[in-house]
This record gives structure tokens, sequence and C-alpha cells, in this order.
């Protein structure tokens, strides 16, 4: 193993890390002060703000009150379009409320709800009535929903015939399972070696993972007994009844929760709690409900296009629905509901043969197209208009699908890999791009309708769309990580999402000062809360309040109304003094030591490295390497083969041009028999020709293919461990790393370099 | 496996040969693993067979001939097997003529160097498995990258062959270079005429489908089983499966921009000889700044070539060029003056008679260098060293030709990524072997024809064509493969996945197949891989066998355990008062010059063993090792000289790693290191095999006895304990 050799310039990435161990070792440290200095020093800070505190606390009031005043003259609320923004404006203020008293926000409020409302009543709105003849297409469209469903009757007798030979294999695994549940409490051991094979028979490959997993922890002794008979016996349970659910799912078809108990004879909720973690794992999805029950299925590789085609008719028709009347509409409505029956039942079926129904579905969506068509051209009515945008969006969402298949990596990853010689398989990528296609398609609804109606909730969506509301939450929240929407206030305890806008002025005016006076209200309780008793820990959080303070009031001064700052004598005149306070407040906390302990580097020798990347990772959201590994060369295991060399994504391991002989000749005779035939003879031969024990190394010449010395660079490695899964050597390869790293030899090196 | 024996049968070369027969006899029928002895005066003719193929019968294939070399009698007796329809693939030779008899003096001692050979051949023959016909079937689709004339050539025979043939070309036009020659030596033909039928050829043949505008990105899978992955020509990628490849991407023109003397690229008036060419094919002769009518034309000969900036060596084309483009200027324009600047005139074949055409004419031809270039009122001139009259001429131009380098076409280096064939370092393609296998790549089921592995006269690239379809038409047989397999076979439950067999083999046949499923039950998570070879496509030299750890890939007619009882056998009589020297040789250049040492009866010591190998690089560490712990004294290997792998790679070298870790680890463990040598040799160097084996010899002797001789070997445990 190498050493690391300080003259070597230190790397970017591992520079970042160690300013991560500085940083939470603590070991940047300030001097410490006694705790008598710490309480004249709160007292003093106490003292000087005092006669700061009540022109700052009472700033607000008067501002609002010339806000309010203003508000009302100018009367800038007609100027306000954006539902959004008003929604928004008066969520804050009622928050805002709700910690303090402030009548001129009171009367604020008012003003916005009324001018909210009366924007709603606008909307309330005159029907147009349309009168269109479609008799004759609509008996068209039943009989080709006919013709679908009876094929579709034989698609599902055809799954039935198939399901039946798949019992009798589920009743062996079954057997098997309960047996080996007999066994869990008095011999995990043997316990967890049935649950492998079960696990191979299932071929669940997360199971048998976890399961490979808790062996070898077992082994390496990382998991005590009592805590590996738990995971045996509620864990890895569990996952292989993951497994046979999967396997319920794929070759049985769709199943209720209910009916996959009664197939395995287990209780109902031991499923459920199953399932969640597999529709997580994106193994299993919800594709209808039966009665109340939902319906899973197994993720398929690929959705059938008829699946597909069907989903949009049937969104098509949804949407002509309510733009016609009378008994039309209710043909329509019957065909509605007779198409979301055939996609339910399409979707439960999972695979099928396509080809016997291309024919009837073909022409169903060319007679719906046509009437969609009609009832586009002879509309002008706002649900002609909702149509028009349901298939704008899905126009919308298919080109930017199109768009991103051709730009982005999918296929470099199909076809050639990422750095660490991962490679997607096209199967998955498939997958990925099925799904993706049905999500964007609902997120440009989504997207399309928020624009042009305004903020909406999850609950107005659900309505206008009929997309299930959890899907239409999870779109949202996706959009809004995305930054395509924003949160724009609440409505009868949904939360209204947005676009984000360009806002009038008088937008902009309401939005921030309604947006600043629910900060200085909030702001304005911590203040009076923390002086009422001033503590060392609360420094901070003082501080933080009084900048709330600053910082609105810098804000407020850009606020105008018509042209003019509002309470401009109140802003200037309150400005020293808050910023006074701040400064002196920082100044005392300058001189308060801070709460963390004062570490040497001795103290590093006990950092548990991998909790420290954790640590990190939950504070910065990252971690600049995947661990820290100290790489054990084991040369009896070694083949010189160089496949870790290969392997390595960072060049950190290299096969040495030297052989160390002389532990050729301290290999034990059970290690040696591990090894594979040839190489084996080779040390043998050696040894047996040799007529004294080697002393020195051999320095080789040229590379030489099977002969080497490995050695790690530990300032390249990122330990990921690459090099230890490849490595072909006998009893789990000639390389160990462990996940621990010589911290002192890291500071040694921090302060001989920087 | 049980040991089988075998008959054995030795020749006497018609009572030529000095080795005593009854001894041979004697000792032979004594040996364990001879069931049977017989002595023929002459195994080569036709009752010599006939006893072969009785023997055979008798002994259920197991046969040790031990006559003349092998290379010569083998064909013959194959051949007479093969139409009695006999089996002769367990057949085991050893050469007693070339290698014994024919090369020492003293007879007792030749005997028993032969009778030695013979029963290490019977160990080597006692494990011998009988080997089948295998066939398989590939697509006898073909793929032709580049459509300049070879490229042409290429398809029009490949589908007289049978094969269907894509043709991809990255230009809109078939047809390359050659279309814009005026003329072409020696034809007198100009390039389209040279064309034109092979044009409509290639139009009417509905086995060849032309793609133009196309340009290969990237290739994978192996002979039989490539995917070409192509931009078409609107920028879409499309892959397509074909069986072989032939390159014939040609060559490309150096443009002399940063040759300051020429003012190239500066001033219109200075060209190069190809562009001289189109504008000759084009017709229209007009100096290209102002149109007016051109009467001084210089030619300037070697600019880039042999040059140590550029390309290194000749470029061989462009003295016939200039020639050709200057006769051709002459006949437009009867009064125009040509000079050529030359450093050489180098006219390859029959072009020296259009050199002498060309002096008749009255081309004048200056030796020496353009020193520089530069324009005067609308005047282009040029200042030139004519080094025979020691004098400096400054001449105006209407034109100055460049004749500049041929380069490799671009991109061969991108894509010898993927297709896997070697690159020389002036950038063309490397053959597989210079003298013996020229069009083949180092990659199976690629050829390289025409211009992209040297520069090449049109007709020599119709050839190359011609040569390289039969070379695919060798490997593909029209779809069937059939052939008896010859080479590594891989038992995958022994294979590790350590893919030193992959790195190494000089032909790229393993291929490492991740093994996901057995990854996703292993417990520690290990990338796991197994190797896969298609024997059908391995050039048998050994090296996978050689470096494998646990014996999982072998060939399959010189096992490990027939190699190593034959070093046991051989060695059995091996002591201290019989210093042995063990030589194993090569069946490429060494077996050539180890016969021709028989042939010419040059003498060597008879303490000489001999093993032969397919390749130097199946010989590995081990097995030199067996050979002292067996009693050898000294160890050599004979093997071709460096960078001459017969098999396209690296076979010697892996034998040179071998003899080098060998030699570092003899002196580690007491021994002395210089028992072990290796000796590199052309097929006909006689002189240097037998110094190399009167050195090893030589050595045996001073070196004395052996420690496993004195019984010290393993001696060190005893200290330790």
């Amino acid at each position: 193993m190498s050493q690391a050799t300080p003259e070597k310039v230190i790397a970017p990435k591992r520079q970042r890390m160690l300013d991560m161990i500085l940083t939470l070792s603590g070991l940047k440290e300030e001097s410490t002060i006694p705790i008598s200095r710490v309480k004249d020093e709160l007292e003093n800070l106490k003292k000087e703000l005092a006669p700061l505190t009540d022109a700052i606390l009472a700033f607000p009031d008067s501002y609002f009150e010339k806000f309010l005043e203003a508000v009302k003259k100018s009367n800038i609320t007609a100027e306000i379009n954006d539902r959004g923004i008003l929604k928004e404006s008066i969520s804050s203020l009622e928050q805002a409320l709700s910690i303090v008293e402030s009548v001129s926000l009171k009367a604020l409020n008012k003003i916005l709800t009324d001018t909210l409302s009366r924007m709603t009543e606008i909307e309330e709105h005159k029907d147009v009535s349309v009168d269109i003849d479609m008799t004759s297409t609509m008996s068209t469209i039943s009989d080709l929903i006919s013709e679908i469903e009876s094929i579709t009757d034989e698609f599902e007798k055809a799954a039935e015939t198939e399901a039946e030979s798949a019992r009798s294999e589920l009743v062996t695994l079954a057997e098997s399972l309960e047996e080996t549940k007999g066994k869990v409490e008095k011999d995990p051991d043997s316990a967890l070696d049935d649950l492998q094979k079960l696990g191979s028979q299932t071929r669940y490959g997360p199971g048998l993972r976890s399961i490979a997993q808790v062996k070898r922890g077992k082994r390496e002794g990382r998991i005590d007994d009592a805590r590996f008979n738990k995971l045996v016996k509620e864990n890895l349970l569990t996952e292989i009844n993951r497994g046979v659910i999967l396997f319920i799912l794929s070759k049985m078809g769709s199943k209720t929760v209910v009916q996959i108990g009664e197939l395995m004879q287990t209780p109902s909720q031991i499923i459920q709690d199953a399932l969640v973690t597999m529709i997580q794992r994106g193994e299993v999805e919800m594709v209808g409900l039966d009665g109340d029950a939902p319906v899973f299925s197994r993720v398929l590789t690929e959705t059938q296009n008829s699946t597909l085609l069907m989903k949009r008719i049937v969104q098509q028709v949804r949407g002509m629905v309510k733009s016609v009347e009378g008994e039309t509409a209710d043909t329509m409505n019957e065909a509605l509901g007779r198409l979301q029956a055939i996609l339910e039942r399409l979707k439960i079926l999972g695979a099928y043969n396509e080809a016997l129904l291309s024919d009837s579905i073909n022409k169903l969506r060319e007679t719906v197209d046509s009437v969609t068509e009609a009832l586009l051209t002879a509309q002008t009515s706002e649900d002609a208009d909702n149509l028009k945008l349901l298939i704008s969006a899905g126009l919308e969402a298919f080109a930017r699908f199109r768009l991103k298949i051709t730009l982005e990596k999918g296929p470099t990853l199909v076809s050639g890999t990422n750095v660490y010689g991962e490679k997607l398989d096209p199967e998955v990528y498939k997958t990925m791009m099925d799904t993706y296609l049905d999500n964007e398609l609902e997120r440009g609804t989504i997207l399309i309708l928020i624009r042009e109606l305004g903020a909406l909730t999850v609950h107005d969506l659900a309505e206008r769309t009929n997309i299930p509301s959890d899907r239409i939450l999870r779109h949202l929240l996706r959009m809004k990580r995305d930054e395509l929407l924003t949160i724009a206030g609440e409505s009868h305890g949904y939360l209204l999402y947005d676009v984000p806008r360009t806002l009038s002025e008088s937008e902009i005016t309401m939005q921030t000062t309604s947006g600043l006076a629910l900060q200085l209200s909030e702001a304005k309780g911590e203040l009076q809360r923390i002086l009422s008793d001033l503590k060392a820990s609360d420094i901070g959080k003082l501080a933080n309040a009084l900048e709330v303070f600053s910082k609105a009031r810098d804000k407020l001064t850009s606020v105008r109304v018509q042209g003019a700052v509002i309470d401009e004598s109140t802003l200037s005149d309150v400005e020293d003094k808050i910023r006074s306070a701040v400064l002196l407040t920082y100044r005392t906390r300058a001189k308060i030591p801070s709460t963390r302990p004062k570490v040497t580097i001795e103290d590093l020798l006990d950092i548990d490295v991998p909790s420290v990347l954790d640590e990190y990772r939950s504070q910065m959201g990252y971690a600049p390497l995947l661990g820290f590994g100290t790489i054990e060369w084991e040369q009896s295991r070694c083949l010189g083969c160089k496949s870790c060399e290969i392997a390595c994504p960072e060049h950190a391991i290299e096969l040495k041009r030297r052989i160390e002989i002389p532990k050729l000749f301290e290999i034990s005779d059970k290690a040696l028999s591990q090894l594979p035939s040839n190489r084996l003879l080779f040390y043998k031969t050696v040894q047996n020709l040799a007529t004294q024990k080697p002393s020195n190394e051999i320095i080789l010449e040229k590379e030489s293919p099977g002969f080497g010395t490995v050695e790690v660079d530990l300032w390249l490695c990122v330990a990921c461990r690459i090099c230890v899964r490849r490595c072909p050597g006998p009893e789990g390869g000639a390389l160990e790393l462990e996940l621990k790293w010589s911290l002192p030899e890291v500071v040694k090196h921090i302060t001989s370099t920087s | 496996m049980d040991d089988n024996k075998s008959a054995a049968l030795i020749c006497t070369c018609g009572k030529q040969l000095q080795l005593k027969y009854d001894f041979l006899e004697t000792q032979v029928s004594k040996m364990n693993l001879a069931s049977s002895v017989a002595v023929h005066d002459f195994v080569c003719q036709e009752e010599g067979l006939a006893k072969i193929a009785e023997l055979l019968k008798a002994n259920d294939g197991h046969l040790v001939i031990a006559a003349c070399s092998s290379q010569k009698i083998q064909p013959r007796i194959d051949q007479y097997l093969k139409s009695h329809d006999t089996d002769s693939t367990q057949i085991q030779y050893v050469n007693i003529r070339e290698h014994s008899a024919w090369v020492h003096e003293d007879i007792d001692q030749a005997s028993k160097k032969s009778a030695d050979m013979i029963r290490g051949t019977l160990a080597r023959s006692a494990k011998a498995v009988k080997r089948s016909l295998e066939q398989k079937s590939i697509p006898a689709h073909v793929t032709v990258i580049g459509g300049g004339i070879a490229g042409i050539e290429s398809a029009l025979n490949l589908s007289n062959f049978g094969y269907k043939v894509s043709l991809l070309e990255i230009t809109e036009e078939l047809g390359g270079h050659v279309r814009s020659l005026p003329v072409v030596a020696p034809t007198g033909k100009s390039g389209k005429e040279i064309l034109n039928d092979r044009l409509e050829a290639i139009r009417n043949n509905k086995a060849i489908t032309i793609k133009t505008k196309v340009r290969v990105k990237f290739v994978s899978g192996e002979q039989g089983n490539f995917s070409i992955h192509y931009l078409s020509d609107d920028d879409e990628e499309k892959t397509l499966n074909t069986s072989a490849i032939v390159l014939a991407t040609g060559f490309k023109e150096f443009k002399p921009i940063l040759m300051d003397e020429y003012h190239y690229g500066k001033n219109p008036d200075v060209i190069t000889q190809f562009e001289l060419s189109c504008m000759l094919s084009e017709g229209k002769l007009a100096r290209p700044s102002d149109g007016a009518p051109i009467k001084e034309i210089v030619m300037v000969q070697c600019v880039g070539s042999r040059s140590e900036d550029y390309k290194k060596d000749c470029s061989k084309l462009c003295c016939t060029f200039a020639i050709d483009n200057s006769l051709e200027l002459l006949e437009r324009i009867p009064d125009a003056t040509v000079r050529i600047v030359y450093m050489d005139i180098r006219v390859p074949f029959e072009n020296e008679m259009i050199y002498k055409e060309s002096r008749e004419k009255g081309v004048d031809y200056i030796r020496g260098r353009v020193s520089m270039t530069w324009e005067h009122e609308g005047k282009t001139y040029v200042r030139v060293y004519d080094s025979l009259l020691d004098k400096y001429l400054e001449i105006p131009v209407d034109l100055l030709v460049l004749s500049s380098a041929i380069l490799p076409a671009d991109g061969i280096l991108e894509l010898s990524e993927t297709l896997g064939y070697a690159v020389e370092d002036d950038g063309y393609v490397k053959e597989l072997y210079g003298k013996l296998r020229r069009n083949e790549t180092r990659r199976r089921g690629v050829v390289a024809v025409g211009g992209i592995t040297r520069p090449q006269f049109v007709f020599e690239a119709i050839t190359d064509a011609q040569a390289g379809t039969l070379m695919i038409h060798n490997e593909l047989q029209g779809g069937t493969i059939q052939a008896i397999a010859r080479g590594a076979v891989l038992n995958v439950d022994d294979c590790v996945g350590c893919s030193l067999c992959a790195q190494q083999c000089p032909r790229g046949v393993p291929l490492m197949i991740e093994q996901t499923e057995a990854e996703e039950a292993d417990e520690e998570q290990k990338i796991l891989f197994k190797a896969a070879i298609d024997t059908l496509n391995c050039h048998a030299c050994g090296v996978c066998q050689s470096l494998c750890p646990s014996g999982a890939t072998q060939l399959n007619f010189l096992s490990n355990d027939q190699l190593w009882s034959e070093i046991a056998a051989v060695l059995e009589d091996a002591g201290p008062e019989n210093p042995i020297t063990l030589c194993f040789y090569c069946e490429e250049c060494s077996v050539s010059t180890i016969d021709i040492v028989g042939t010419r009866r040059m003498e060597y010591p008879a303490n000489t063993r001999l093993i032969p190998v397919p390749c130097a690089g199946r010989v590995s560490i081990i097995d030199i090792l067996k050979a002292f712990e067996h009693g050898a004294s000294t160890v050599m290997i004979a093997a071709c000289e460096k960078d001459r792998c017969h098999i396209g790679g690296n076979g010697n070298e892996i034998a040179q790693v071998q003899v080098d870790v060998a030699r570092d680890i003899l002196n580690a463990i007491g021994w002395k290191g210089n028992r072990v040598g290796m000796f590199r040799m052309f097929s006909a160097e006689p002189e240097r095999f037998t110094k190399a084996v009167n050195e090893m010899v030589t050595r045996a002797k001073d070196l004395g006895p052996t420690p496993v001789h004195d019984g010290t070997a393993g001696k060190w445990r005893e200290v330790s304990e």
C-alpha cells in the first residue's frame, strides 16, 4: 500500500473533502471567553437596544396604515388581473393577521377579498347552446365500442387460462414459503438459505440483493445475532413476499390486495405493507379499481400502443362531452362510460394481442377525431376552449417529448456508458420514455390550464381534467421542483399553483407588500419574544429577526403606488435605528463563543468518517465523494490480471511492475488451495524449485501480463468499490475496501500543503 | 483423462537416415504408451500411407509418426487420409530427420535423442482428442467502406462470389480520385474510361447496395456478426449488419499550406498535382488567377514526401503522375514549357517508358529544390536551386504544380478504436503480416485494400481489391463456414473472468460477457464476467492458454496436460551426467529455420530436445519451470522476430515476458537465471538457431548440475522450519 507523498498537489475534489472535514470537525475554532463576560455583553446589548426597539416595532403599523390609504385613493386593486396574485396576497395577509393584530392589514385584506369575489362573479357566465345532429356518428361509435368490448372479452378469457396454469406453480411456492416461515424462529441461518433459494425461484432482484447483503453483514460480524434474527424475520420475509407478489402479478395478471392475499394465503395487511415499497421501487403500479379496492399490476416494460391510443380517445371524448347537450350528451356520456371501462380492462390486462384490436380501435379513433373537429369548428363556448386546450396540451407534450428524446442523454447512455462503466438497458430506457410520455401529456394539460385560467388547486385541476388528484399532486410537485410552477397562495385549504408570470406594477406592489407584511409580522413576534428574555443562545435568532426588519424596510422603499413611495418619512426615520440595532447584535454575537467543541488533531482519530459523510450529505444535500476508504491488497489472491486497473473510473489503482516474491513463500496452504489451478501450480512449482527463500522483491523491466503488485493511490480513490467488485481473485478477490480513512494523515497533509 | 496408447510409425526415409533403427524399435516398444512399433522405409509413399490408415484404425486414431518435418509430410498424409475418409486430427509428428539424424554426427546420440523425442510425442499423443468438423452459418453479406476504385472493385468481385454487398461512400459520387485522373498509367486511358464500365456494372448489380453521403461512426461485433453504425445523408444514425468489412477509404492529398516557399493557398496559380489532374479532366486549361493562357509550368516533386516534417518516406505515385500530367499538358498546349524540379525520379514498372517519352517530348528535368515563390506585377516567379549546375534559376511561371505527399484518408484512427485493426506510425492501416498476410488486418473479418495501406497505383489497388475479396471468401466460405476447429476452447465453468485472454489475444477473439444474473444473487455485489471464445474465429496461437490462471482456455490440439506430460517424458533421462537443453520452438518462423538447419546438415550438439508449439506465446512460465522440475539443465524458446508476429500481435512478446519473469524468479530462488533464454529468428536464418542452441548447451555445461539434480530444490522449507 502506498503512503501519501506530501509533495503531491492536492486535487480539487480532495480539497473539497478536506474543507468538509475541517468544517464538520470544527477545526476552524474561535477562542473562548468566560461565561461572566457573556452575561455582561448581553446586558449591554439589551441596554443599547432598548431605545431603538420601540421605533422599530412600530414602523410596520405606521407604514401599512399609509399604504391602505394610498390603495383606497388610487384604487390599484382594479389593476390587478391575476387571480393568483390576489389569492396569494390574501393568504399572506391572513397569515400575518393570525400572528399580530393590525387594523390596516385587516382592511387591506377586505379590499382584496372583495376584488377577488367580484372577479369570480364576472366569470359566472352565459350558456351557449349548441345543436349538432350526431346521431349517426354516435351509433357508429357505439357499434365500434361493442366490437372492442367483445374482443376485450376474448383477451380476458385467454388471460384467465394462462393464470390457471400458473396457479399450481404458485401453490408449491406458497408451501415452501410457509415451511420457511416456520423455521425462521428456530434456525434463522438455514431459513435464510431457504429464502435465498425461494428468491432465485421468483427471480426478484432487490430481494436477492438484500438477502446477500444480510448474509455478508452477518459473516463479517457487522450484524449481531439479535439484529440478524430480526432482519430475517421481518425484512427478508417481506422481500420474499414481494417476490411472490411479483410472480403472481406477472403470471396471473393484475390483482387486488385481497386477491393476492387469498392466493398466497397471507393476511392482506402484510401484502399491503409489502406493496407500498414495491410501488416506490417502480415494480408495481395501480392500474384501476375493483369496486373500492385498487387493482395492482406489474409495471410493464412497454405499454401496448392500443392501450395508449384508447387512453387518448377517452381523454378526447371526455373533452367532447362537455361541449354537447341533450340527447347527444347522454349517448356520448354512455359511450364515455363504456370506453373508460374498456380502458381500465385493457390496463389490467397489460399485455395482449394487439393485432386483433387494431382495426376497430383505429376506426374508432378516426370517428372520434372527426367529431372533435366538428365540435371545434362549430363552437365558441368556454367549454370548447377547454377542449382546445386539452388537445393542444397533448400536442405540446408530444412535441416536447420528441425534442427531449433527440436532445437528451438517453440514446448515448444506451449505446455508450457513463464514467463508472454502467450502461442503460434499452428496455429500461423504453419504459422510462413511455411513462415519461404519459406524464408529459398530463403535465402539459395541467400547465396549459393554469396558464390560461390562473392559479388552480389540485382540486380544481382534478375536476377539469378528470385525472386522479394524487397524480395531479405528484405532477404539480414535480413541476414546482423544475421551477415551472410556483405556489401562489391557498384556497379552501388547497395550495394554489401558478406559473411564473410577468406582473403589472400594481400586482407587484400588492404581492411584495403583502408578502412583507407577513414577514414583518413574524419578525415582530419573534423580536418581542426574544427581547422579553434575552439569552445567549438566542443571539443568532435576534440578529435574524432584525435582519428581516432591515431587509423589509429596504424593499419597502422601492414599492411605489402611482409612482410615489409610501410613508417615506417613517421609512427613512427608522433606517438608522434598524441598522444600529443589527450592528449591535452582531458585535455582541462576535464576542460570545460558539457552541462548538474544540477539536484537536488527535480527536480526529475517533471520527467515524462514514457518519461524517452522512452528516455532510444531510446538511449540504450532496457529498463530494462516494466515501473514504482504505484499500488492502492481498497478494496471495491476486491474479495480476489488471482488471481492477481497467475498471477503476478514477485511475487510482494500478498494477505495478514488481513481484513481491518473498510473500509467495508465506502463503498458507489453505490460501494456496483456493487459487485457480494454473496459478496454484505456478506457485507450487516455484516453491518446489527454490533452494532458498527469496529476500528481495523482483522489479520487472516491462509490463508483464499476469504479474505485478497492485497499488492504490488513496488521493485519487473515491471508494466506489468497483475494483473490489471486479476482482476475479479467489475468496471474494484480492482487494478489500474498508470505509474508514486515516484522518490525521489527511490533516497532516493539509497543514503541510496549505 | 485416461492415457491412450498410440502406435509408433518410424520412417527410415528410404534407409537413408543415420539412426540405429533396431535400438529405436526396442526402446520404443518398451515405452508404456506405445501400443506397437513399426519401422517403415517410405511413410510418405502409397504403401506407407496405407500403413498409416491401418494403424489409425487399429489404435482409434492415436498414432505417432517419427519421420521428416511435419511441414513437409503432414499435408500429404492429411490429403491421403481425407480422400480415404479417415480422421487425421489426433496424429502427432516427431521430426527425427531434420531435427536429429541430419544434424548430429554421433549416431548413438542421435538415436538416443530420437527415442526421447518419440517418448515425449507418445505422451502428447496419449491425451490427444479427436477434433471434428464444425459448421456455422452467417449472412453472406459484406460491407465495403469507401467507394473509390478499390471499393468498387471489391464490391464487384464480392458480388461475383455470391455475396450481397453494401458499398458505403462518404461523398455524393462513387469513383474517388480516379474519377479526376486525365490519364491512368500505364494504360493511357482516362480515369473516367477506367471507371465507366465498372460503375455501370455496379449499378446493374442487384446484389450491391450503394449508399452515398454516409459516414461510418463505429463498428461492433465480430466476424460473421458485425454491426456498422453510420450516419446517413440526412444525419440519421443507422446500423447495418454484415459478416465482413472491406476497408477501402483510400488516400488524401497533402495540402502544403504551411510550406512557405510555395505560397500554396495564397497564390491561386500554385496548385497541387491532383488539382492539375482535375483541371485537365475538366478540360479548362487557364491560369486560375486571371484566366490567361498557360505557357510556363514548373512542377515540384516531393512536396511533403521524403521530409522529416511531413511524410518521411516516398509517396511512390507522384513522379509518374507528374510525368503523365506533363505529357497531357504538352499535348494540349504544344508550345508550353514544362519543367520538373525533382530530387530523384522514381517511376516504377513500365512507367519508365513514359519518363523516356517525356524526355523526348522536351520536358525539362531540373535536379534541385524550389527555395522561394513570389509575385511581381501580377506574375508568379519561383527561384530554383539546380544542384547539378550549382546555380540559382529564377523562372516566371503561369502554373506552379506541387506534387504533394499522399497521406492516408481521414478518420482511420477513430475507426480503428472499434474496428480493431492496427495503425502504423505513418497513419496507414497495418497489414497482419507484411510478407504472407498482406490484405488482412489484425481484426478477423476486416481486410484493408487500396490506398489505405500504402500509396498505390490504380492497377495495384485493383489487384489489392481482388486479393481482399479472396481473403474474405476464404474466411466466410459463402456464408457457411465449415472447418475442423483448431484453436482455443473455453471451459466456461473454470473461467474466473480475469479477462487476461481478452486483453492479450492478438486477434481479439475472446469476448468478456458480464454475468448479470449471477451478479444479482452475489453476496459481495461482485462484477462478474466470463469469457466467450468462438473457436472458429481463433488463430490457435495459445497466448490465452499461457496466461489463463485457471486453465479454462486451452488449445484443442495441445492442452496443458499434453504439453506437461510431453515435457516430463522427453526429459525422463535428463540428469547431471546427461545435461539436456530443452527447446520450445514455434511452428511459424522457427520451424522453418530449424528445418533448414537440418537440410543444410549444420551440426549442433545432440543433448538437445525439441518440442513444437504453435506459437512461442503458447509457452507459459509454468511450462518453463516444469522443464526444470523434470531435470532440464537449460530451457530456450525459439521464436519469431520482434514485430513480426504471424498472428499479427504480440505472441512472441508474451513468450518474452514468460522468459524474463522466469529468469528473475530463478535468480531470486537460488538458481541461475541464464538457464533460460529467448532467441528470435526469421524463417530462414539457420545460423541464428545453431548459434542460439550452442549458447544454451554451453551454458548447460558451464552451469553444471541444477538444484534439481543436486537435490537442493525445495530445501528452503527445511531451513525455515
